[in-house]
């Protein structure tokens, strides 16, 4: 009888989540998100970026090409280790490779923007620097440490990277217009927020409506719970109806346009309208406020239809089309499972439990922040609701970032598949690097948000610099005799090449 | 004929494998179709980017998905 009861609790935990997720978070951000990564994927080609990964480019282009390739090219983890294959078989140095993996997972388009939407853009502007910094600093360190077999791996690496495809202007103008609309939906500017004028619809019963909503999903501001608005119960239904008319349109695009295929896009576009009002329910009916929102998802749509249509050819569109269908696809059910086991996970967290292990920016806290991040397998962006649940039960912000870090780059079966590809020893050398790292991310962030002056920041980070300085100094020290020798090997290679 | 699919199993590597079959019956060719998805083996293609797509031993396209009409013009110059 109590394990019933106990059991309803639970599913209306989960569903809740579930709907006041689907009603407040996705569509302005996530729509135009999966959009954009469609796009990249289909608009961008791979050769454009990774032709500077090369090991005849100098550092200060391959290390920051490294990290751009990687939040360009791979918007989801299971095309990361295939690529990071490639460009490490066709001769990009262990260095570059490395940032390439480590920032990809952590500051792709979509993982940023779900992080800003949903945790605030602090969390996702430290999760982007940081992990551009530490991304670079590990592809140096793990060059340094293995020098010596880097040297021979490019000996039989392919020399190169021959492509000269480079980025269509129209492709370039689509996607700037993508991140525009993305932005307009997502900035809290007043000139966005502000509402230019006012329609009610005469709909009696919406209130009823309301507080029938409120009933069924209870706002509970102490667990992080949010309620569902008349808004939300609209946007959830449109969406149901995208998917079913997307599955015949968009999922067929690749045999060519069809009827369907414009009733998706249409249904979309009145989605992100719908997301982008301001409404109100009273006994009179439903108030529709015209946002500076909605004027920018106008215009940006519009411009999009008319490059689409004049600029890209037939085939880029398509291409472009199946590409975000398929990331929706892809992604969006492993989302739904995740935010609703989320929510039944809250249900059973205490929050004394995480206020006691990581309710502060302690070393300790930290650990667990990132071993919680390393041992648990999460699949693509589902991380972020995850941390999300943990920051409504009181963890602190730093070891939130720690986990943030860790989570996405580690996981027991990517470890399996770098390991395959460049041995044993390199990539627990990686895993050693990328567990201190995010420890000592979130200690940092922790401590900026603790009211901490940049100054003992930059104190404490120049110590741990010293530190690293100080062992790989020792290290190269001790290895000192042979490397010499590889350091030959290589301006001989790089002569060939140049001869060649 | 042999074609090989390289691909650690991902959406877009069935996409490929999907309209290589249907281009082989729209041509009527009939070819010995492999999926490798071992990741060792695809490194040995020497690839840049999954999905790839090999026929009789040359790789013909990788890091994109190919075209209907592209994989045919493959097959037939193949055959032919």
């Amino acid at each position: 009888m109590d394990i019933v009861g106990e059991a309803l609790r639970l599913l209306q935990g989960g569903l809740g989540n579930l709907a006041a997720y689907l009603a407040a978070h996705v569509l302005l951000c996530l729509v135009p998100a999966f959009f954009i990564a469609g796009a990249m994927t289909a608009l961008i080609p791979k050769e454009s970026v990774t032709r500077f990964l090369g090991r005849s480019a100098p550092k200060y282009v391959s290390y920051p090409a490294a990290a751009l390739a990687g939040s360009v090219l791979s918007v989801c983890s299971c095309t990361i280790v295939p690529l990071f294959a490639g460009i490490y078989r066709k001769g990009a140095g262990l260095g570059p490779a490395i940032t390439f993996l480590f920032f990809a997972p952590a500051a792709n388009i979509l993982a940023l923007v779900y992080t800003g939407g949903l945790i605030g853009t602090d969390l996702a502007f430290a999760r982007l620097f940081l992990s551009l910094l530490f991304g670079i600093s590990i592809g140096m360190i793990m060059a340094l440490i293995f020098r010596r077999s880097d040297a021979a791996h490019d000996q039989n690496g392919d020399a190169m990277f021959a492509g000269k495809a480079t980025l269509k202007r129209a492709s370039l103008a689509f996607l700037i217009v993508l991140a525009a609309l993305l932005l307009s939906g997502t900035l809290k500017i007043g000139l966005l927020t502000d509402s230019y004028g006012k329609i009610t619809l005469p709909l009696s019963g919406l209130d009823r409506f309301q507080a029938f909503l409120s009933r069924i999903v209870p706002v509970d501001a102490a667990k992080g719970q949010e309620g569902v608005s008349v808004q939300g119960a609209i946007l959830i239904g449109l969406l149901f109806l995208i998917a079913a008319s997307a599955w015949r349109g968009l999922g067929k695009i690749s045999e060519g346009f069809n009827r369907w295929t414009w009733v998706s896009l249409g249904l979309v576009v009145l989605t992100l309208l719908a997301a982008a009002a301001g409404m109100t329910a009273h006994p009179g009916g439903l108030d529709i406020l015209f946002t500076g929102k909605m004027l920018g998802v106008v215009l940006s749509t519009a411009l999009l239809a008319v490059i689409a249509l004049k600029r890209l050819t037939p085939d880029e569109v398509r291409d472009f089309l199946w590409e975000s269908w398929r990331f929706i696809k892809q992604i969006f059910p492993l989302l739904v499972v995740g935010v609703f086991a989320v929510g039944i996970i809250r249900e059973l967290i205490r929050p004394e439990w995480i206020k006691a292990l990581a309710g502060r920016n302690t070393l300790l806290g930290n650990m667990a922040g990132m071993l919680f991040g390393v041992f648990m397998y999460f699949p693509t962006l589902v991380e972020v609701p995850i941390a999300k649940m943990f920051l409504s039960l009181g963890m602190h912000r730093g070891p939130l970032l720690a986990y943030l870090m860790a989570d996405p780059e580690l996981s027991l079966q990517s470890i399996l598949m770098i390991s395959a590809i460049i041995g044993k020893a390199k990539a627990w050398v990686y895993v050693f690097w990328v567990a201190l790292f995010s420890a000592v991310a979130g200690l940092i962030y922790g401590a900026l948000e603790d009211g901490a002056s940049v100054w003992t920041i930059a104190l404490y980070l120049l110590v741990f610099l010293a530190f690293l300085a100080v062992g790989l100094w020792r290290m190269s020290a001790r290895n000192g005799s042979w490397s010499a020798a590889p350091l030959a090997t290589q301006e001989k290679a790089d002569k060939e090449l140049v001869q060649g | 004929m042999k074609i090989t699919i390289l691909g650690p199993g991902c959406p877009r590597c069935h996409e490929v494998e999907k309209r290589t079959v249907n281009a082989l019956a729209e041509l009527g060719v009939a070819a010995d179709v492999e999926k490798v998805s071992d990741i060792k083996r695809i490194m040995e293609f020497n690839i840049l980017g999954t999905p790839g797509l090999v026929i009789d031993g040359k790789v013909v396209c990788s890091g994109k998905i190919p075209r209907l009409e592209e994989i045919k013009a493959w097959i037939r110059q193949a055959a032919g």
